[in-house]
């Protein structure tokens, strides 16, 4: 965790572009996107599937690379890095939750959260790990393999794991997409009590006007540019704003 | 179907690259062999057609006859070629005489063993003589000699002075010309020719012919001819039609070189079978991966059936690839392995064909290998069941592994009793016993692989996450997934290992007991004679004359027939003989009289102390009465004191001295002056003392070693490409995987990492497993030829250590290319939503 930034952006970018393949076959993702992510905040990113949503979030971090433009996260702009360089970023300030496949299947779930400490060669905070587990309820499925666990407890052991290094920024890509409502809500619960009890950045990709009533502030996202911003949404206020949108 | 199966491997040919190779490797072995030995049997063809197509009959000794000679005759004398060209049709008889000696380099300075050099007499007839006069003229004088084009070129020029020692030591000759030889290659050997006369005074003044060669008239039949100089041979002497000779000699050759495919073959054979096992591995991971797609075939209305067949096809083309490929890459081979040998032995190669043998074999074995391993991962395909197509995602059932532990267990436990049975049991053809018996263990073992794998592999994580990290965890990890996975790619590599530590704990014993051997003896020196001729009388005189030397004791040896069998006796110097070794005699060798010890072999036939045997050899045929029993590996089938084994013999061939020096003289000078005084007459003469002597014969069991092994490479590199076949396909499987591993942080370094320890534990474990394997199949073995004089076992630490370093070698290389393709792993692309 990197404390000591002067910023108040956990991360933030500027006339961000960017395309893939080219000539004809050229199609803009991103165009001049500038975003700024605060700390402690919940940023919800929505838009129609091809508005350039996923390619913000791959791009802020640092999975992708922009083809114009700069990003950074809290005060380290990923952009000029090289990929060891970026990959540790990402080792050092990013949690991620992924739609599907967040765990490797060959480890525990208690290895599965450790994970990226482990990686780090870090210590593990024992004290932070056991609030993590108890609040998301994870004690008694510690040893189990991800096999053996439900599609909820899954995703929960993903927010462990994004939760227990106290990253600057957690990025989560539909988190909930996957999952039942109920499973759904619960998750998204968990994600609110982090921003709200522990200070925890988080930025999420969703289309569910639901999931994305739990952020702080969504941000709309159509053919690659941001087209609007909202603030302390509830489900009605998102959906008419989609519909405005030609949902 | 046939359709599909191609579509599928044009949609991927990239996992069954490694397969491919694998087999055609394997086939490449056969196809070469076969290409190699097929020319070299068409070039012998030709050369003995060529040898003999002016020669209308050949006189020679028959090698079917019982009658021996001695070597201090000659089977056919003057008046025998006088018969022959008086009989009626005979144009022309030459008696030719040909013996072994050793050209003396001018520049000798001490004993220096060469190739043999064959000294014949001079015909005149180009055709007898096998060469004609290239420089020079040819040696008719008293003292003349002429070499063939080849040696002479080494060095040499007209006029100069010729030295060749012979088994009554050196003579001197002046050179006259030299031969161009009408098969234009000398095989590796130099020829000397001189006349008549000449040839027989070298030769110990031995008259007489060693074959008649005639030329008959030209309206004779040649068989009448051969039958009406037949009629005037002595005993033991044939006459054959020269065109007989030919396919005789071809027949020999031909034998001779069929060992050499039978051999090869048996080495491709363990090259196919471990490729066999990367083959069953390839299509089990690539029928797991296409689970959801068999899945939906069966869904759609394709039968079991149908998909087992689509699968087998697959195997079926890649068999058919493989084998082609294989068949052109042994060509290539067989083309390198002549250009070397043209090098070696000159050009004694037909054209390169390609042998309908060759094909035969390549495409029998390489579709065959293929296809069978196919069998079981095609089965387990058809009865996929169409709501696999609906799951979530694939990955191999978690079958426990009790069948498999059971049959393991069965078949290993089967497979050593038959081995044992082999080794130490009382059978006909024990390596059948012991061939079968280890095939089974191996198999049994590669099962048994799986179950070993897991509890191994959770021993290593804790050791490779504190030496590695969480590299090092994910990788002990992925080993322990896939236990049939791991343990079959394991176990190709076992097998390798296995034959390779089987040869190196034999040789390794053998070399600890001949080690020990030279150390039992009290004899300072061995004499040892290196061109074959034995070592001749007054360089014995001249040995047991020199100052300082003590007591010298002569070992011979001669063929003999025994009970209508070839049959080899031992001739020792009992009294003298005791002194310098200690022989392993029941009893003491000095009871022997005039009697004779028997060898294990001829115990084995059930011969008793009190017996009585019928030997024939060159001097006469004589009973003698069995006093003893000779359990030295080092006698003779009979072993005789030195008056018997004369009267027997005629002439006894002395193979080697023992001798011991007065006490208090200073060994080594007196290794030297020996060496130095026998050098000058006797340049094929050794003086070696026991320590060198035995460092000589250890030098045979390192190449014997080297060979084997250089002839197991193959199979190993088969086994290396199957580990990086299994790492390839299960990184493929693994994107996901490794794509998240790459998202929360794992650098392209760790991920390398991470392949290359999986690969390592892979091969360490299959080496290890081999080498214990091998340790104990060796050891079986040199305990079951305990009889032949084995002392006991030698672990041949320094081979497994090297053989343990280069596993973890070739578990890095073997990474490389998976490694690779895991580390550049697009991550966007791996984590991406299906």
């Amino acid at each position: 965790m990197t404390a000591t930034t002067t910023t108040s952006l956990a991360a933030q970018m500027r006339d961000g572009y960017k395309d893939y393949g080219t000539g004809e076959m050229a199609v803009r993702a991103l165009d001049g996107v500038s975003v700024d992510i605060a700390r402690s905040e919940f940023t919800a990113i929505m838009g129609p599937s091809g508005s350039g949503k996923s390619t913000l979030l791959h791009t802020l971090a640092g999975l992708d690379r922009l083809t114009a433009g700069e990003s950074s996260i809290s005060d380290i702009v990923i952009t000029t890095l090289s990929e060891a360089q970026v990959t540790e970023v990402r080792r050092n300030n990013i949690g991620f939750v992924f739609q599907s496949f967040n765990l490797i299947p060959s480890l525990t779930a208690r290895e599965n959260i450790t994970l990226p400490i482990d990686i780090a060669g870090d210590k593990v905070d024992k004290e932070w790990f056991d609030e993590i587990i108890g609040i998301l309820g994870l004690a008694d499925r510690l040893t189990h393999l991800p096999a053996e666990l439900s599609g909820g407890q899954q995703q929960r052991v993903a927010v462990a794991r994004a939760l227990v290094s106290r990253p600057e920024i957690i990025f989560a890509d539909e988190p909930s997409g996957n999952l039942d409502s109920r499973s759904g809500a619960e998750l998204l619960g968990f994600m609110r009590r982090a921003v709200k009890e522990f200070g925890q950045t988080i930025v999420m990709v969703t289309h569910d006007p639901t999931a994305a009533s739990y952020a702080d502030r969504i941000l709309f996202l159509e053919d690659g540019k941001i087209v609007d911003e909202m603030r302390d949404p509830s489900a009605e206020k998102v959906l008419d704003r989609m519909k405005q949108m030609g949902h | 179907m046939f359709r599909l199966a191609i579509k599928s491997i044009k949609h991927s040919p990239k996992r069954l690259i490694l397969t491919a190779v694998a087999v055609a490797l394997g086939v490449s072995l056969v196809a070469a062999t076969q290409i190699f030995t097929n020319s070299l049997s068409s070039g012998f063809s030709d050369l003995f057609s060529d040898t003999y197509s002016s020669i209308d009959v050949v006189v020679e000794a028959d090698p079917n006859s019982d009658v021996l000679f001695s070597p201090d005759e000659e089977p056919l004398s003057d008046a025998d070629l006088a018969a022959v060209q008086a009989t009626d049709g005979v144009a022309d008889a030459y008696g030719v005489v040909i013996t072994q000696g050793a050209l003396v380099a001018p520049d000798a300075a001490s004993n220096q063993p060469g190739p043999p050099t064959f000294v014949q007499n001079w015909n005149g007839n180009a055709d007898i003589d096998t060469g004609a006069i290239a420089e020079g003229t040819a040696p008719t004088g008293p003292g003349d000699v002429v070499l063939d084009a080849d040696t002479f070129a080494s060095g040499y020029a007209l006029g100069d002075t010729v030295k060749i020692a012979g088994s009554e030591g050196s003579s001197e000759y002046t050179l006259v010309g030299s031969v161009e030889l009408t098969s234009g290659t000398s095989l590796g050997a130099k020829f000397a020719w001189m006349s008549t006369d000449d040839v027989h005074a070298f030769n110990s003044d031995i008259p007489g012919y060693s074959t008649i060669s005639v030329i008959a008239d030209e309206d004779a039949n040649v068989d009448d001819v051969a039958a009406a100089i037949g009629e005037e041979l002595p005993e033991g002497t044939r006459a054959i039609t020269g065109e007989d000779k030919a396919a005789e000699s071809v027949e020999a050759v031909q034998s001779v070189v069929q060992y050499v495919d039978i051999f090869s073959i048996a080495f491709a054979l363990i090259s196919l079978f471990v490729g066999a096992y990367i083959i069953v591995n390839t299509f089990r991971i690539i029928v797991t991966q296409r689970t959801r797609e068999f899945g939906l075939l069966r869904a759609v209305g394709v039968t079991g059936q149908q998909v087992r067949r689509m699968i087998l096809l697959e195997a079926l083309v890649v068999g058919i690839v493989a084998s082609t490929i294989g068949l052109i890459m042994g060509y290539v081979l067989a083309l390198g392995i002549t250009a070397i040998a043209k090098l070696a032995v000159g050009d004694i190669f037909g054209v390169l064909t390609l042998p309908p043998d060759a094909i035969a074999w390549a495409y029998g074995l390489g579709l065959l290998v293929t296809m069978a391993s196919a069998i079981a991962p095609a089965i387990h395909a058809s009865r996929i069941s169409p709501m696999e197509a609906l799951r979530e995602s694939a990955t191999e059932s978690k079958k426990p592994l009790h069948t498999r532990n059971i049959v393991g267990s069965a078949m290993a436990i089967i497979g050593i009793g038959t081995v044992f049975l082999g080794l130490f049991g009382d059978f006909d053809k024990p390596y059948i016993y012991v061939g079968v018996g280890a095939v089974l263990l191996v198999l049994g073992m590669s099962l048994l692989a799986a179950q070993f794998l897991v509890p191994i592999a959770f021993g290593l994580r804790g050791v490779l996450t504190r030496l590695f990290k969480v590299d090092g965890k994910l990788a002990a990890n992925n080993i322990r997934r896939e236990p049939r996975r791991s343990a079959n790619t394991a176990a190709a590599l076992m097998i390798g290992v296995m034959l390779l530590a089987l040869v190196a704990t034999f040789t390794e014993s053998l070399k600890t007991t001949v080690t020990a051997q030279f150390d039992s003896t009290s004899a300072d020196y061995f004499v040892i004679d290196t061109a074959g001729t034995g070592i001749p009388d007054s360089a014995i005189d001249l040995v047991t004359n020199t100052d300082g030397v003590d007591e010298v004791a002569r070992v011979g040896v001669g063929p003999i027939q025994y009970d209508g069998a070839d049959s080899r006796i031992a001739v020792i110097d009992v009294e003298a003989s005791t002194d310098l070794m200690t022989f392993e005699t029941d009893p003491d060798i000095t009871e022997v009289g005039d009697g004779t010890y028997i060898g294990q072999a001829i115990q084995d036939q059930g011969v008793e102390v009190g017996d009585t045997v019928t030997l024939t050899g060159g001097g006469s045929t004589m009973d003698v009465e069995v006093t003893g029993l000779f359990n030295d590996e080092n006698g003779g089938d009979f072993n005789v004191d030195w008056a018997t084994g004369e009267e027997i013999l005629g002439d006894v061939v002395v193979a080697q001295l023992l001798v011991s020096a007065d006490p208090g003289t200073d060994v080594e000078a007196l290794q030297t002056t020996l060496s130095d005084e026998l050098a000058a007459e006797y340049p094929t003469v050794l003086v070696q003392s026991p320590g060198e002597l035995a460092q000589f014969a250890n030098q045979f069991i390192d190449l014997l070693l080297g060979v084997i092994s250089a002839l197991l490479g193959s199979a190993l590199v088969i086994a290396i490409l199957g580990v990086a076949n299994t790492l390839l396909l299960s990184v493929t499987e693994r994107t996901r995987e490794i794509g998240l591993l790459r998202a929360v942080g794992l650098r392209k370094r760790s991920v390398w990492r991470m392949v290359t320890l999986e690969s390592m534990v892979m091969a360490i474990f299959g080496a290890i497993l081999g080498m214990l394997l091998g340790l104990g199949l060796g050891s079986a073995l040199v305990l079951a030829l305990a009889d032949f004089g084995f002392d006991g076992v030698t672990v041949p630490w320094i081979w497994l250590g090297i053989y343990t370093v280069l596993a973890a070698i070739a578990g890095v290389v073997a990474a490389i290319w998976p490694a690779w393709r895991a580390s550049k792993l697009d991550i966007l692309k791996a984590i991406a939503t299906e």
